[in-house]
């Protein structure tokens, strides 16, 4: 079986949405407290989504000097940033580039159209810094279809498969359940099981 | 120990698309007609803190820019003692 972690920062607000997905999948999910190192094994660590401590000076920038963040288990485990998740890797560095502002200014909630793996799916986006800039030599896994906060290149989500640390603006677990209208997100957890 | 002031301003590089300076200009132009408007947005911070000298001084106040108050893929600072 599957067993996930999920690390929660003073903000997080997706930590129960992403626990959920992952027992949709039937995977053995615990939280991971921000301020605890990791010592236990797990096949994938999510960084979930929310506003880590207010989004104070700029969005995931206090959340990289964790414990939890600075003992990541990197190219052991499969790591993934949802949204603030994301942000955090990159001003971590473990994953190139950086978030800025939306081309709009705006805060953007909305469900967007995005290529993966060659189709198109829907899953929603919610951010105020999902504007990706200078991208290294990671593998672009998903793109905005109508790139709606002005990303680089379309970009949503990157891969670096060396050291198995995958980012992503849109939210798959929100697209999870039927009730809740959208079953997209489907698809991306399965891509991240297959990827552990 | 000596006791030292530092101001520290961090913007974004001059490559990378000032999204809330574009905002102002906007809004600048809301209000009235300005010529040649060039705006570029960034944060101060006021940072007082003891050091042995001025070396050791400039070594925590670098530290405190790199790892927390600027992202050096798109963010430069600058330090006024």
């Amino acid at each position: 079986m599957v067993k996930a972690g999920i690390i929660t920062f003073l903000g997080t607000n997706c930590e129960r949405d992403t626990k959920r997905a992952c027992e949709f999948f039937g995977w053995n999910t615990e939280f991971i407290k921000h301020n605890d190192k990791i010592k236990e094994h797990y096949d994938v660590i999510f960084l979930p989504g929310g506003f880590s401590y207010g989004d104070h000076i700029s969005s995931g920038r206090i959340a990289k000097l964790t414990p939890a963040v600075k003992s990541l288990p990197v190219g052991k485990t499969l790591i993934v940033g949802i949204c603030n998740g994301f942000q955090i890797l990159t001003e971590a560095k473990l994953l190139s580039g950086a978030l800025t502002y939306n081309e709009n200014i705006h805060f953007i909630s909305k469900v967007a159209d995005l290529e993966f793996m060659g189709e198109t799916i829907k899953i929603p986006i919610a951010h105020h810094q999902g504007n990706y800039t200078g991208k290294g030599g990671e593998e672009v896994i998903l793109r905005y279809k109508y790139n709606e906060n002005g990303s680089d290149d379309r970009i949503a989500g990157i891969y670096d498969r060396k050291n198995k640390i995958i980012g992503m603006m849109p939210h798959p677990e929100r697209a999870i359940f039927e009730e809740l209208g959208l079953t997209d997100g489907r698809k991306v957890f399965e891509f991240i099981k297959n990827e552990i | 120990m000596k006791n030292y002031k530092a101001t520290v301003n961090v913007k974004l590089k001059e490559a990378v698309k000032d999204i809330k300076a574009q905002t102002l200009e906007q809004a600048v132009h809301n209000i009235m007609p300005v010529q040649n408007l060039k705006c570029r947005v960034g944060n101060t911070y006021n940072i007082g803190f003891d050091a042995k000298n001025k070396k050791e001084a400039e070594k925590i106040i670098n530290t405190i820019c790199e790892e927390i108050l600027s992202n050096s893929v798109i963010e430069e600072y600058e330090i006024k003692w």
